[in-house]
């Protein structure tokens, strides 16, 4: 179940600003209830603005091998908001180490 | 897959003329430089003490080096660090005109050799530097942003402070007070201003934009966390050593030299296990300015060791075109073909939106300048660095060769760069 909720991308071996646009591009294309998973090698700094204007919700977390993912959901889809954090809790909080 | 065009917020963003216009009048230095230096001749480029190599070093440093390091913070203070400037391109343009001004004086004093111009030039570059560490330093200090960078550019600000300021003393020293003995102020302004802003500067801007645009993992956090710190305080020791007990202070510049050469290594290690491992003409300008930044390093430790080696003067001459031309020419020009490429596409990206442009030919960032052409600027950087070093050694030989080719160089630059600013300004009047 958790799994048809997921949308995922992978940005880890891209460059600017192709993390951002692709990120962004695949955040408007959720569906209702669904939630994206960014993985990234680094904190992605310009991303945070532009989701909070977008109006997503988002939580950044540490994977063991040290690598960033961040949750995004659209802000007023509880459904998605509930099964982001559920996934994101899985995994450490991110600190800037 | 071709990224999808998207709205993005440039609220954080300064407008493009404010980097730019330091982008594009840093390599005219770097020309300048070159040309000054054959018509002094080699007969008056032979030793540091010289005006001909004071007026070309300074236009390298101020001219070029700072030009471009200005620039690059008006832009990146922003985007990387969250903080907004107040009035950025009014600022940018004064800043900016201070600077060129200030350098151009400070050229003349030294060529001339006439108190009124070096008088001159202190008050013109105090205003330019003095107000760059004012709105930079004020916008750093109160970031809310805790990233290594921002440390690490606190301490390169506080290091162009301290080299202005004795620079300030040396200008003193010039017009006829007896404050400071001029030749130890000197060692102290060079190792403020390279090792300090320059050195300092360039670590903390590598922390973000290496894994950002070079595709690589991020460096340690104890090592982004400490360098800083330990290249301030080995200046600090080094500086009062200098000063008080000159017999010791080899032992705090074998700490400064070590500080950049593990960060040379560990960069270059980065760099090697690259997440993307496509050419890339950016990383190969690092590879160079990397390679200078640790051949400089260790020319230094082997003049301290066996001094009888190297002539002190050819020391210094060659110390200089390794850290100058070598490292810091080909580190910043790996970083301006990174930046101005990003900051182009954004630019273009959000005025097409604007525009209610949709679909559209936004050129890729490797597009922007073509692959090619900023290969080219890395041979011509690469032969112009040998042949300098060479022609500092043999001056009958390669002196003109080294410096014509050192022009080239820098032209080519220019000429890269506002092909770029040319490709942004016809799809803007398109729109």
């Amino acid at each position: 179940m958790q799994h048809d909720v997921e949308r995922s991308i992978d940005v880890s071996t891209l460059g600017p600003p192709e993390p951002l646009v692709l990120t962004l591009a695949a955040a408007e294309q959720l569906q209702a209830g669904e939630y994206l998973r960014m993985r990234h090698r680094m904190k992605p700094c310009l991303l945070y603005d532009e989701l909070a204007r977008r109006d997503y919700g988002h939580d950044t977390r540490r994977t063991v091998d040290g690598m960033c993912e961040v949750f995004i959901w659209r802000r007023g889809d509880a459904a998605a908001a509930t099964a982001a954090r559920q996934a994101a809790n899985a995994l450490a909080p991110w600190t800037d180490a | 897959m071709r990224p999808s065009t998207v709205l993005l917020s440039l609220e954080q963003t300064p407008p493009l003329a404010a980097p730019l216009r330091f982008f594009l009048t840093a390599p005219l230095f770097g020309v300048a430089a070159a040309l000054l230096a054959m018509w002094i001749g080699p007969g008056h480029m032979g030793s540091r003490w010289q005006p001909g190599v004071l007026a070309f070093t300074h236009l390298l440093t101020l001219g070029y080096l700072a030009m471009v390091m200005f620039g690059a913070l008006f832009q990146l203070l922003p985007v990387l660090v969250g903080v907004r400037l107040r009035w950025p391109l009014p600022i940018a343009r004064a800043i900016h005109l201070l600077l060129v001004s200030g350098t151009l004086l400070l050229v003349t004093a030294f060529l001339s050799d006439a108190d009124e111009w070096f008088v001159f030039a202190a008050v013109v570059l105090t205003l330019a530097l003095g107000a760059f560490i004012l709105v930079i330093g004020h916008a750093l200090w109160n970031a809310c942003s805790v990233h290594d960078t921002v440390c690490a550019m606190k301490l390169a600000v506080t290091s162009l402070a301290v080299t202005l300021l004795l620079g300030l003393l040396l200008v003193l020293a010039q017009v006829g007070s007896d404050f400071a003995p001029r030749d130890l102020l000197i060692d102290l302004h060079l190792a403020w201003g390279l090792l300090g802003w320059v050195g300092l500067l360039l670590a903390g801007v590598a922390y973000q934009v290496v894994p950002m645009f070079q595709i690589t993992a991020e460096y340690a956090p104890r090592l982004r966390r400490w360098l800083p710190w330990a290249v301030l305080l080995l200046l600090i020791v080094w500086s009062l050593s200098f000063l008080h007990l000159p017999r010791l202070a080899w032992l705090p510049g074998v700490g400064l030299a070590a500080a950049f050469m593990v960060f040379a290594v560990v960069t270059l290690q980065l760099q090697r296990r690259r997440l993307r491992r496509l050419p890339d003409v950016t990383v190969d300008f690092w590879y160079v300015g990397l390679l200078s930044l640790l051949g400089a390093a260790l020319l230094w430790l082997v003049h301290q060791v066996a001094p009888q080696l190297i002539h002190p003067q050819l020391f210094h001459l060659w110390w200089g075109a390794l850290v100058l031309v070598g490292a810091g020419g080909a580190l910043i020009s790996g970083m301006l073909y990174k930046i101005v490429p990003f900051l182009i596409w954004l630019h273009l990206n959000n005025r097409m939106q604007e525009a209610g442009k949709w679909q559209g030919d936004i050129p890729t960032m490797r597009q922007v300048i073509a692959e090619r052409h900023a290969r080219r600027h890395l041979r011509l950087h690469v032969a112009a660095t040998l042949l300098l070093l060479f022609g500092l050694a043999w001056p009958q030989l390669m002196f003109y060769p080294a410096l014509l080719v050192l022009a080239v160089a820098y032209g080519q630059q220019l000429w890269n760069l506002l092909a770029a600013a040319r490709l942004y300004r016809e799809i803007l009047n398109g729109l």
